[in-house]
């Protein structure tokens, strides 16, 4: 045990020194609180899904919810959230996630063994006996991305090949791993992925040997049943982790939760699943709408991914007059037509697979492993219009995980008693103007920044030539810089001057589409050069968006028209 | 009483396979010159086919009521061809990371989603052996498949209770990867002696079971079972008989190899893959009834078959091997029809015993010729309908049944035939294969980079 | 046993080798008189009953009142069929032995911009795949280096001789291997960005290369020679430059033909060839415009997109001889030895849409004229190179067996190691070794 926590030191120090102004940011919101009580008035509060009440009370104390509905009476202790004609939900569980676990050593070791027919286990990618516990860390900025769009709890694995380890459920909050860990070694998470240039380096590898270490561990565990009931006489079994992890997922006291991203994937897994007997959960189903029959015969619990094809309308465009110039309208013109309708009919199949299995009458949930948390509202949203009703969709980000992972007795709904895991939002979750406002994690109150989105208008023309003034904030504070943007031809150039910048810096490309402004320089800092992506809206004299500087992350950016300059 | 039994076996039938619900259809082909392969060349004959299956072949057929009729007057019917070594329809294809992989399997990774499937189709193809790849002395398992085009469950393509197949290889293949992997085998000496040493491992794991096996029946018994092991296992099972051998192999001297190793183990069921230097010991096959499956021309892309002939499917026909003429590349499949003709060119082979390569002779190598291979009352309704004599360069392929089904129909193929659609991809980027890849098929992914394969010359 | 029904078959065939065993294994030269043969001219019309006299490398005559020279050895021919030599547009032969082993290779060599380097002198004349070609009627190849982007200068070359000079066929091109937008496989998994990239870097590339060699042309007309220092590269272009020798340009993305008609236009290149042209199709139209030959091939390919009919490869040289292009057929053939399969991929363009008569025209007259070596080959007519074959029939025909080559009137003797080995191993002695 002293180990794990040494090595989990360890690895935040290692953190801590690679990604010094996270760290800082996150210090600063993790201050206690002076009070662990919480009142939220005047709020629409949606206890589950059809459940709902209208401008109630929630009290939360010590973490938990003390109590939900109208006139309630308000501690004197509380610290009250105004949150008039707001909407209230119970956290959002996600099926599947890495949010929080950072790799492994082994993980970036590359080095190909001298017999890779043979390689050492995790270098095959085969550690079913790892825990999430180890690769935990609570300051990850994974955990606030997905704070920031309603995420409370997730069941998390961990990285690697086939056999990852142990996926646990996690409070998406706390101070250390251990206080995180709400539902520990829960599942044995698998995935199809080979081992890089070892065995199994391909996918009929890694079902083979799923197939070969299975029975192996269910021959040495009915052995050592044997071995238990009388020991004399008996050749003492050897321990071996790897087969030891397989046990309670033999016994049916842990499923199997399986990646199966692809309908190929998907039909793999059912088949090991068919060849083993194990309970099996899929997560971060993509192209499940051919195979719900087939997924319905296992009794598989079932998680789609909220990771979605982009309805690219922008490239489309720049298809269209890239090919116009080149050549004049002709059958290949057509040909491209009919092709770009095919992607559009699949990102629908795409967009439309909740729905799908809701009208088969499937129950799932959502898991955001592979999505891009800010995408989740508006993907949400996409399957919604799709046919994905409303409280289904709550439900399957709500209920129903809670109860495949077995804690209904804790999450999922807002009522009395259960963890104080809720996210209130400005208007309904599903809105499509909705923000989320606060986001209660165990009873911790994560605040979120309003930012305010302009619009983006892809048929505005905004005239950005000219002067500049830009503010962008970073954990240093405030800095100013100039900016003078030219016209060129069809295009622009332009140069930055000012701020934390040692010396004037050309613009390498600026792109005005609609109103939406994109540009990018270099900056060399301390003999380190970066370059900084800066996208922002242009709406008359001002614009807003971000600054992106590597792996810094970004930050936000405001900017002026200014005459004198 | 007689139609009682046929609907009791209907039901029957439908229940053993509606796990993968595979679609069987019913026809009357009408007035083709119809190719049995088994029982001769018949003018203006009528094939009927009922649920799937092919229930008589004969002259003015009285067309049931309702049936699809298709006018095949002017037409030439024939088997739909198989080709028993093919790569195509398969996610990956070799795990060639060790010497010994007997455990893994093709058909874990069966992609139905390859629109290489509709274009064999376009060729008149209807049953592949998807093998495994050729990196590895022994590798894995392969998938016999039927080319049911248009369905995204694996199990609807795999030929329902196909015989096993298992892929080995031979010589430069599996020796340059040894030599990349400092591991054996890096000679031929050393293939021979790790798939020896396989098989005594093998031999040794069922002994010891047997012995545990048999023990654990005596009363009061205690004792620890032997572990399990997946590759011995798998090896146990081609000792006792229950898995077709077909072996990636081109010299004279490692086919007579491994008909030895073959002999000391007891292996009856052989079948040699490419076999290019199978011509010189024709009589040792013919003597062994190890079968072979060969490329009808290609030549030169590598040293061990540089002294190759085009001659060879006819020296081993006349010398009495089972004999097929196989693609290992999707394009080449798409006209395995010409390439069987090439075998009227080099040594004179009359109609029958040409298609008999792409037919019967592939059925018989895969075990599966009480099925497939030639148009008899009670076999599957597999078919391929040419315009023009299949064997004469004017052909064209026109229809192409599996089942009864109607797969490929020149008439109605439209553009984009493909099932799933990555809405990612960019549309307008084409491939083109390099003209100077000197490789066969059967060593993509091999490496360990994409590049590498082309380049490890 | 099965064996025991072909017997008398075999006796025919044993005799038959054995006549093939006693002929010379050396080409004969003389005169040669083919007769009551259905001569398939090419040029000028089907000849039945004719026949072709042939003296000192040349066709002497064609016709059905041919007189017969005494001293003329005279090949009756009745049932059998005459075509001209087939000419293959597009081969590694002669520069490849061996496709995996470098040490049998020597089709390619250092560098990006190399047109310096010349297949016809590296070029094997007792490569194995010499008379494996001939023998199947493909009598007369294009041999191309490979790699980089100029790889080096083709040659047409017959396939009889012992040094370059006895079987060059008065053409040479520089190949430029224009850079693609496609992928090279399935393998190739370089994002469209790194593509695009490639591709610009390659093009700018090129366009530097040929600036330099219009200065270099200048210099060199302006001075008659001797201004100019020794630059193998430029010097192996001017010709192209000055617009006497042709650039062969391999080309196979739609965009990327479009992109090289533009290329041409813009350098006032005089004398080009397209060759590949997988997706010429997708813009027949345009290349017809331009007036620029076409040489396509492989035609037993797949098709380059997945979402394109199946048999867009086997369709392309007719549908581009449709819009207006002058277009030959090869084999590409650069590593498995198969240029012998020629025919074949011209019986396939034939058979989707090109037609007999047209697909046999692109593989003889039609690649001797974009060579512009159409007063020696390319067709059966009196004055032209004796470079024919004798056929049972048609040669597209996969059963049709070659009975006699002439290749510059040398009788070529019908023997490859190919045959060679069935005549020793149909029935080898000793049979199987007793077990």
């Amino acid at each position: 045990m002293k180990s794990i926590l040494s090595r989990r030191r360890t690895l935040l120090l290692l953190w801590a020194f690679t990604f010094p102004i996270l760290l800082v940011a996150q210090d600063e919101k993790m201050m206690a609180p002076v009070s662990r009580t919480y009142v939220i008035t005047n709020v629409n509060i949606i206890q589950s899904p059809g459940r709902k009440i209208d401008i109630g009370t929630v009290v939360i104390k010590n973490g938990l919810i003390l109590a939900v509905g109208k006139k309630i009476s308000i501690p004197s202790d509380a610290i009250v959230i105004k949150a008039d004609s707001m909407y209230l939900y119970a956290g959002f569980i996600d099926g599947l996630s890495h949010a929080g676990i950072v790799k492994s050593k082994e993980e970036m070791n590359r080095d190909r063994p001298k017999d890779p027919g043979n390689p050492p286990p995790d270098k095959a990618g085969i550690t079913p006996q790892n825990s999430v516990l180890e690769f935990l860390n609570p300051v990850d900025k994974s955990l606030e991305d997905l704070r920031s769009v309603g995420f409370t709890a997730a069941h998390v694995v961990p990285y690697g090949g086939m056999l990852p380890g142990r996926g646990s459920v996690i409070l998406l909050g706390g101070s250390s791993a251990n206080e995180m860990l709400l539902q520990p070694s829960l599942t044995f998470y698998s995935e199809l992925t080979p081992a890089e240039r070892v065995y199994p380096a391909t996918v009929m590898g890694v079902m083979a040997k799923y197939r070969d270490l299975y029975r192996q561990a269910s021959l040495t565990k009915s052995y050592e049943t044997v071995y238990a009931s009388n020991r004399a006489g008996l050749e003492r079994p050897a321990t071996d982790r790897i087969l030891e992890s397989f046990y309670p997922v033999i016994d049916k006291r842990m499923p199997v939760f399986f990646r199966a991203e692809r309908v190929l994937d998907i039909q793999r897994v059912i088949s090991l699943q068919k060849d083993l007997g194990f309970t099996l959960m899929l997560g971060d189903l993509k192209e499940g709408w051919d195979v719900i029959n087939q997924i319905k015969t296992t009794n598989a619990k079932v998680f789609l991914s909220l990771d979605l094809p982009e309805e690219k309308k922008e490239e489309k465009k720049e298809d269209k007059t890239e090919k116009k110039e080149e050549k004049p309208k002709s059958i290949s013109d057509l040909e491209k037509e009919a092709l770009e309708k095919r992607k559009v009919e699949f990102t629908a199949k795409y967009t439309a697979q909740a729905g799908a299995f809701q009208k088969a009458g499937l129950k799932f949930g959502f898991s955001t492993i592979s999505a891009k948390p800010k995408d989740i509202p508006a993907n949400l949203r996409r399957m919604i219009a799709a046919g994905l009703s409303e409280d289904v969709a709550l439900a399957s980000l709500t209920t129903l995980p809670a109860e495949v992972f077995g804690l209904t007795d804790r999450l999922g709904t807002v009522d009395n008693g259960k963890i104080a895991n809720l996210v209130i939002s400005d208007k309904p979750y599903f809105h499509e103007k909705a923000t989320i406002r606060y986001v209660f994690v165990d009873g911790h109150l994560f605040k979120m920044e309003v930012k305010e989105i302009k619009k983006v208008d892809p048929n505005a023309k905004p005239e950005i030539a000219g002067n500049w003034t830009l503010t962008t904030e970073t954990p240093q504070g405030k800095s100013d810089s100039n900016l003078t943007i030219k016209k060129e031809g069809s295009g622009y150039s332009g140069k930055i001057s000012g701020g934390r910048l040692p010396e004037p810096s050309d613009l390498q490309r600026v792109e005005l589409t609609g109103n939406s402004l994109k540009f990018v320089y270099a900056v060399s800092m301390g003999g380190q050069a970066m370059t900084v992506t800066v996208e922002a809206t242009v709406e008359g004299d001002t614009l807003k968006g971000t600054a992106s500087v590597g792996q810094f992350g970004s930050f936000p950016l405001e900017g002026k028209r200014d005459p004198k300059f | 009483m007689k139609k009682i039994t046929m609907l009791f076996l209907a039901v029957l039938s439908c229940g053993a396979f509606a796990q993968a619900q595979v679609d069987r259809g019913s026809m009357l082909i009408k007035n083709g010159t119809v190719f049995t392969i088994t029982k001769g060349t018949l003018e203006n004959t009528d094939v009927l086919v009922r649920d799937g299956k092919i229930t008589q072949v004969g002259k003015n057929i009285p067309a049931p009521t309702g049936i699809k009729i298709i006018d095949a007057s002017g037409l030439f019917v024939m088997p739909g061809i198989i080709d028993a070594h093919s790569h195509i329809a398969l996610s990956s294809i070799n795990e060639g990371t060790n010497a010994i992989t007997p455990e893994v399997w093709t058909g874990d990774v069966v992609n139905p989603l390859s629109i290489s499937i509709y274009r064999a189709l376009a060729g008149g193809v209807t049953t592949v052996h998807a093998m495994h790849g050729s990196a590895n002395s022994i590798g894995g398992q392969c998938e016999t498949l039927k080319l049911r085009y248009g369905t995204v469950d694996a199990d609807v393509l795999r030929m329902e209770d196909a015989p096993r197949t298992i892929k080995f290889a031979l010589g430069e293949n599996p020796t340059g990867h040894g030599r990349r992997d400092g591991q054996q085998p890096q000679s031929r000496m050393g293939v021979e002696f790790v798939i020896r040493q396989a098989f005594s491992e093998a031999k040794e794991y069922m002994a010891t079971w047997e012995t545990y096996n048999k023990a654990k029946l005596q009363k009061g018994f205690r004792g620890s079972p032997p572990s399990y092991n997946l590759r011995l296992e798998t090896l146990a099972d081609i000792l006792k008989g229950n898995i077709i051998v077909h072996c990636h192999s081109y010299r004279a001297d490692e086919i007579n190899m491994l008909l030895n190793v073959c002999r000391d183990f007891g292996i009856r069921r052989i079948v040699f893959q490419h076999v290019n230097e199978g011509f010189k010991v024709a009589p040792e096959l013919a003597a062994y009834g190890a079968m072979a499956s060969v490329f009808s021309d290609w030549w030169s892309y590598k040293l061990e078959v540089y002294y190759s002939t085009a001659y060879n499917a006819t020296i081993l026909t006349r010398n009495g091997v089972t004999t097929s003429i196989n693609s290992d590349d999707a394009e080449l499949m798409r006209h395995l029809y010409h390439e069987a003709a090439k075998t009227q060119k080099y040594g004179g082979l009359k109609d029958d015993e040409a298609l008999s390569l792409i037919t019967i002779n592939p059925a018989r190598q895969l075990g599966i010729e009480n099925r497939v291979g030639s148009i008899e009352a009670g076999k599957e309704a597999d078919i391929a309908i040419f315009k023009n004599h299949p064997l004469s360069i004017y052909t064209i392929p026109v229809l192409t049944i599996v089942d009864g089904i109607v797969r490929f129909d020149r008439e109605k193929d439209v553009d984009d035939m493909r099932l799933y659609i990555d809405p990612k991809e960019s549309i307008d980027i084409p491939t083109f294969q390099e003209a100077d890849h000197t490789h066969e098929n059967c060593m993509l992914g091999a490496e360990e980079t994409a590049q590498n394969i082309f380049d490890l010359n | 046993m099965k064996n025991k029904a072909y017997l008398p078959l075999l006796f025919l065939i044993a005799f038959f080798t054995t006549a093939l065993q006693a002929q010379n294994p050396k080409a004969k030269s003389g005169t040669f008189a083919l007769t009551n043969a259905t001569i398939e001219t090419v040029t000028k019309g089907v000849i039945t009953n004719g026949t072709v006299l042939i003296s000192k490398g040349k066709i002497t005559a064609v016709g059905t009142t041919v007189t017969v020279p005494q001293d003329a050895e005279v090949i009756d021919c009745s049932g059998h069929w005459i075509y001209p030599g087939l000419i293959d547009g597009g081969t590694g032969v002669g520069l490849f032995e061996i496709g995996q082993i470098p040490q049998a290779t020597d089709a390619s060599e250092a560098g990006q911009i190399i047109p310096q380097m010349k297949a016809l002198t590296a070029i094997n004349p007792n490569s194995a795949h010499i008379p494996v070609t001939r023998i199947s009627g493909v009598t007369t190849v294009l041999t191309i280096p490979s790699g980089g982007l100029f790889p080096g200068t083709a040659a047409l070359i017959n396939l009889h001789g012992y040094v370059p000079d006895q079987m060059y066929a008065g053409f040479e091109g520089v190949v430029l291997n224009f850079p693609t937008t496609g992928r090279r496989g399935f393998y190739d998994r370089r994002t469209d960005e790194e593509i695009k990239k490639a591709v610009e870097k390659s093009l700018s590339q090129i366009n530097d290369v040929w600036d330099k060699a219009v200065q270099y042309h200048k210099l060199d007309s302006a001075t008659k020679g001797k201004g100019v220092t020794y630059y193998p590269e430029m010097q192996a272009l001017l010709p192209v430059v000055r617009g006497e020798g042709s650039l062969l340009i391999e080309v196979n993305a739609a965009n990327d033909i479009l992109e090289v008609l533009k290329w041409v236009k813009e350098k006032k290149v005089k004398k080009v060839i397209l060759t590949g042209v997988m997706e010429g199709w997708r813009v027949a139209e345009q290349i017809a415009k331009a007036g620029i030959s076409v040489i396509a091939g492989p035609v037993q390919e797949l098709p380059s997109r997945e979402y394109d009919r199946y048999d867009k490869a086997y369709a392309n040289p007719g549908l581009l001889k449709k819009a207006g292009v002058k277009v030959a057929i090869r084999t590409n053939d650069r590593s498995r030895g198969n240029s012998r399969n020629l025919p074949y991929h011209a019986g396939f363009a034939a058979t989707y849409g090109m037609g007999r008569e047209d697909a046999l025209r692109a593989v003889t007259i039609i690649p001797a004229e974009i060579f512009g070596v159409q007063d020696r080959l390319g067709s059966i007519e009196v004055g032209k190179n004796a470079t024919l074959f004798v056929s049972s029939g048609d040669p597209f025909e996969t059963k049709t067996q070659i009975i006699h080559v002439f290749i510059d009137g040398w009788q070529i003797p019908m023997v490859s190691r190919q045959t060679q080995f069935y005549d020793e191993f149909l029935n080898r002695e000793p049979g199987a070794a007793k077990n």
